[in-house]
């Protein structure tokens, strides 16, 4: 009842004080300065009124980095206190962050478990005191030794949302190729075969630990597929997806052969990619924020382990599409559409 | 000069070099195999696209683009459009954006402002808004320019191009920033903005305050001296400096829920300089003062049924001008009607209200086929005008004294300078999106408007579009377009310019050939070709009975043709390359010459390198040559000009400072936009036909500095 009432509460006076503001520009002829300081507060207000109160018992920690990849962490920071409804203390980490300072801070802010953002984030809370408790995302995967124990949230999409997406736009689809790296995607593969079975998929796998073996593999695929009943994806991996020589080829090959490609990385999609799943930022933060929470809940027995990425966006290029005779029906619901005009 | 320019090349080919010893840091693979490239993880990580898409010759700019050229006012981003050059009236130094040749003389109403879709343009003279002075961009998500015709979905105005301007929702500015920003010219901005959730509700929320003196780049030669000249007065106060200064206040709100959403903008510029003057004389205190309120309700939904989408919005739009007072002549001004000691004075004031309600479905229920029709209605009232001054115009529109000259008189029941008028507008249009074979979609659209005083105008789009290979597509297009006639063409009461009620609107037809190539997969390609006619284009034409002044009529034709090549290149990971050359020839064809005014050549470039993780810099240049003289006009050509801008930034995130610094027209160009010239009028020895012998200059070296601080 008392929450309900605090709730309604600022909306009222953000109204009367946005009120107030316009009354005040409408008098003010002369002095436009003093219309600022009302409008500040005005403004104020509003930020007050939808500001949220400090956060206990969870920090994150990010890496430092430039853009246009820092809006990615703030973007995961901004869903981690949407769901945490608090304001959660976050440390960008630089070159040489001082571990001791940072150690300090979040006893003395009694954080139980830090949500370590990017590779850098994750490095860094190897030192931390072992009472805290660490979940992991915006990485795309670690040794799986080490994710024993803790969780990590991949940025890997779930291939059954992949195929799940591969079936709607190409209901005809049988079997779908792939090459990878098995020091990087061995965990992936385990999921997608389960995931391609349970869509009636048959995911023909070939397993390249260089860019040589992996060119030889896709000049087969790209030589025997069937487009009416074969697709190709390409996942997040540096040894097989090679931007220089496998994607020029892919794009060429597939496209004078009509076979339909898709990708975990979202920029293939702008070259001609038929579509990609790429991260919800917002949405990721909030399920690390659930994942976070459901750990201190369960004093530290939560979920170990990797998980692939389900909060999800779809981006579609409606130029391929149009070239493959995929029919988008439903293309108002795609998140990002490529070419852009 | 040309030295500075070598180096200043250099500079922006530098960082290239300089790159290519940097590493990637390792955290940004990840990153990079996730969201892709940094020309991709910026549109990835923006807010939802709106998927209404029309085949068109178009440029998206978007805040990472606004950041880089180091731009704060939507003038400065319009320059380094391809096809678009930013040119100057002598009136409060009004921007006008001439696309392609198409300058609209003075100004521009044949280019169609939007903002979130809702029409800018005032009713007064279809431009903008005289008292426009700027738009900042602090708010600004995305702006979306469509260079072409565009009738046949946005209707009247969208002759010669549409600038769509995208405010931020809370999804694109969440939390709460401050920033700061001044410099030359005595400039002062301030400004706070703020997204987050109130309950269910979506809120954006954004304040701005500036004032700035503005340059004051010297008038050598005015209307006032040739009057001088002629009567051996000396009232005019050329030479001196141009009073272009202004106080702002911006205000939106933005508040999303579901379906819904409500926006609701103000506008205030008050104290806004003259520039040159309202009569091309020069005036130190005059002072003009508009406001303008928005709002606007819509609901979409894009699933409404099986293969259908449903939405439709309101909009409202209040906008005023009131002058304080106009300094029209100095004191002193003698006209062949007699003097004006106290100097020729008016207080003008217009009072505007624009109602819209608009409706659409879309269907996708035919193979192949992607459907959508519109309906709208349109209420467009000019309701109130107010006629202060000291004078009054005799049968040939020369300016009779009042008896006592310091004392203004309300004329607005004997002579106002423009009959009140309303207007209503509805229309319905229909467009269908048809891929009929493999790589080949024809998009065909017909847009027809009925206005209770001009009648009924149809304006129909074509474009076939096939995508030729991975790399290439390929566009032809034709449309048709139309403007309106504004109500200062239609009901202005001044002789040498009367209005005209049976004016029809002005049309255009445009042919386009368009070409889209992945160069590389670093390198983007655009190369466009136009030609166009338009008819019925509206100018004050001397009346038949010789002595009794102008008439707005449809009298002007004119084509023209031309080409534009952009060029995006990432050449490196850090360093990206962009720029473009525009070129067009454009025929009045009463005289079977050049149309004047407009570049026959633009060529835009700028580098963006990012370093040290944080830091951008972004150096810039633009050249502008070869505008000839309208017919008639003895004057040197205008010189060509190459002005070059440097901007470095530091982007960081919540909780600390950003900055920005920027220096404008770095080597202290001298860059003048052409001014008007008329035919002389037999009899008329009192009206120039040049009034700005020398043209208007731009601003000189200038220094910006910002902060912000985000929370």
């Amino acid at each position: 009842m008392m929450k309900q009432s605090t709730a309604n509460w600022p909306g009222v006076t953000m109204w009367q004080d946005v009120t107030a503001v316009w009354l005040h520009v409408k008098a003010c002829r002369v002095n436009i300065w003093g219309t600022a300081l009302c409008g500040l507060l005005g403004l104020m207000v509003v930020a007050a009124a939808t500001a949220l109160p400090p956060g206990r018992g969870i920090a994150v920690i990010y890496p430092d980095i430039g853009e246009p990849y820092r809006s990615v962490f703030a973007k995961i920071i901004e869903g981690i206190e949407e769901q945490t409804r608090s304001r959660v203390p976050s440390f960008a980490i630089g070159a040489s962050p001082n571990l001791q300072e940072i150690a300090g801070e979040l006893s003395r802010q009694d954080i139980r478990v830090v949500i370590a953002l990017g590779r850098n984030g994750l490095k860094f809370t190897a030192g931390l005191d072992r009472n805290i408790g660490v979940v992991a995302g915006g990485v795309l995967s670690i040794p799986e030794t080490e994710a024993r124990n803790i969780s990590v949230h991949s940025l890997a999409p779930e291939p059954g949302l992949l195929f799940a997406r591969l079936n709607a736009f190409m209901p005809g689809a049988r079997r779908v190729f792939v090459v990878y790296d098995p020091n990087q995607n061995a965990w992936l593969m385990r999921l997608a075969k389960e995931a391609a079975r349970a869509r009636g998929l048959e995911l023909v796998s070939f397993e390249a630990s260089d860019l040589k073996t992996a060119l030889r593999f896709y000049q087969d695929i790209l030589a025997s597929a069937d487009p009416r009943t074969d697709a190709l994806w390409l996942p997040q991996d540096s040894t097989t997806v090679d931007e220089g020589a496998v994607l020029p080829l892919v794009l060429q090959e597939t496209w004078t052969r009509n076979l339909a490609f898709f990708s975990s990385n979202v920029a293939h999609v702008r070259r001609g990619a038929l579509f990609s799943l790429y991260p919800d930022n917002a949405e990721i933060g909030r399920q690390l924020a659930n994942s976070a929470l459901g750990y201190i809940a369960s004093n530290g027995q939560g979920p170990r382990g990797v998980f692939p990425l389900k909060a999800v966006l779809l981006a579609v290029n409606v130029r391929t599409a149009g070239h493959l005779g995929v029919n988008l029906a439903d293309k108002q619901n795609f998140d990002l559409v490529f070419p852009g005009r | 000069m040309s030295r500075s320019f070598i180096k200043f090349l250099c500079a922006l080919l530098l960082p290239v070099w300089v790159d290519a010893a940097l590493a990637q840091p390792l955290e940004e693979e990840d990153l990079a195999m996730a969201y892709g490239d940094k020309a991709t993880v910026s549109i990835a990580t923006g807010a939802r696209q709106d998927l209404r898409r029309a085949p068109a010759v178009a440029t998206v700019i978007t805040v990472a683009d606004i950041k880089a050229m180091g731009a704060t006012d939507l003038d400065e981003v319009m320059e380094t459009v391809p096809g678009v050059h930013v040119t100057r009236t002598a009136n409060q130094y009004f921007s006008s954006y001439g696309f392609r040749g198409i300058n609209g003389i003075p100004t521009n109403p044949q280019v169609l402002v939007l903002q979130n879709g809702v029409q800018v343009n005032d009713l007064y003279r279809g431009d903008k808004g005289e008292a426009w002075s700027d738009l900042p961009l602090e708010n600004i998500a995305r702006i979306e320019i469509i260079r072409g015709p565009g009738s046949a979905l946005y209707g009247a105005d969208a002759f010669a191009g549409v600038i769509n301007i995208i405010t931020k929702t809370a999804a694109d500015t969440p939390g709460t920033e401050f920033g700061v920003r001044g410099g030359s010219f005595n400039t002062r901005n301030a400004w706070v903005q703020h997204g987050g959730k109130l309950g269910d509700v979506d809120v954006a929320a954004y304040l701005r305050v500036g004032s700035t003196d503005g340059h004051k780049e010297i008038i050598r030669s005015d209307a006032a001296s040739k009057l001088d000249k002629l009567f051996g007065t000396h009232a005019s106060l050329a030479p001196g400096p141009l009073n272009t200064g202004y106080d702002a206040v911006d205000a939106g709100l933005d508040l999303g829920y579901g379906k819904w959403r409500l926006r609701a903008g103000y506008k205030l510029r008050d104290n806004l300089g003259t520039g040159v003057g309202v009569s091309y004389a020069l005036d130190p205190v005059g002072k003009e003062k508009s406001e303008r309120i928005n709002a606007d309700v819509s609901w979409s939904d894009a699933q409404f049924a099986r293969n259908w989408g449903l939405g439709f919005s309101g909009s409202y739009l209040q906008y005023s001008e009131d002058v304080t007072t106009f300094n029209i002549y100095p004191p002193g001004t003698r006209f062949p009607t007699g003097v004006f000691p106290n100097g020729m004075i008016g207080s003008p004031g217009r009072w505007q209200r624009q109602v819209r309600a608009s409706g659409y479905a879309t269907y996708s229920g035919f193979a192949g086929h992607s459907l959508r029709f519109g309906l709208g209605h349109e209420d467009l009232n000019l309701y109130d005008v107010r006629t202060m001054k000291n004078f009054l115009l005799n049968a040939a529109g020369t300016p009779v004294p009042n008896p006592v000259s310091g004392v203004l008189i309300d004329y607005s029941g004997i002579q106002p300078h423009l009959v009140p008028h309303r207007r209503f507008n509805n229309y319905v249009y229909v467009q269908d999106e048809w891929n009929f074979a493999r790589d080949w979609t024809l998009t065909a659209g017909l847009r027809n408007d009925h206005f209770s005083d001009f009648g009924s105008t149809a304006n129909p789009r074509l474009a076939l579009v096939w995508d030729a290979s991975l790399d290439l597509t390929a566009k032809l297009l034709y449309g048709r377009a139309f403007r309106a006639p504004s109500f200062a063409e239609q009901y202005t009461i001044n002789p040498t310019a009367n209005g005209n009620s049976a004016l029809k609107p002005e049309s255009i037809r445009t042919l386009e050939a368009a070409f889209s190539w992945q160069a590389r997969k670093d390198a983007q390609i655009n190369l466009s070709f136009f030609r166009y006619d338009m008819k019925d284009t509206i100018r004050a034409m001397p009346n038949a009975v010789a002595g009794t002044g102008s008439t707005f009529a449809n009298t002007g034709k004119q084509n023209g043709r031309g080409a534009e090549l952009e060029l995006v290149w990432d050449l490196s990971r850090t360093v990206r390359f962009s720029g473009s050359y525009s070129n067009q020839k454009t025929i009045d064809e009463a005289t079977n010459t050049d149309a004047g005014y407009a570049p026959h050549h633009h060529v835009y470039a700028r580098a963006d390198w990012r370093f040290a993780g944080n830091w951008l810099l972004s150096p810039q240049l633009n050249w502008v040559a070869e505008r000839k003289r309208a017919v008639g006009d003895t004057r040197p050509a205008v010189p060509d000009y190459t002005s070059a801008d440097l901007t470095l930034r530091a982007e960081r995130g919540k909780g600390q400072w950003s900055f920005a610094a920027s220096i404008r027209n770095l080597f202290n160009a001298t860059a003048r936009e052409p001014t008007l010239y008329a035919a002389a009028v037999p009899g008329r020895p009192d009206i120039p036909t040049s009034l700005i012998p020398y043209d208007l200059p731009l601003p000189g070296r200038s220094f910006y500095l910002q902060a912000a601080y985000s929370l």
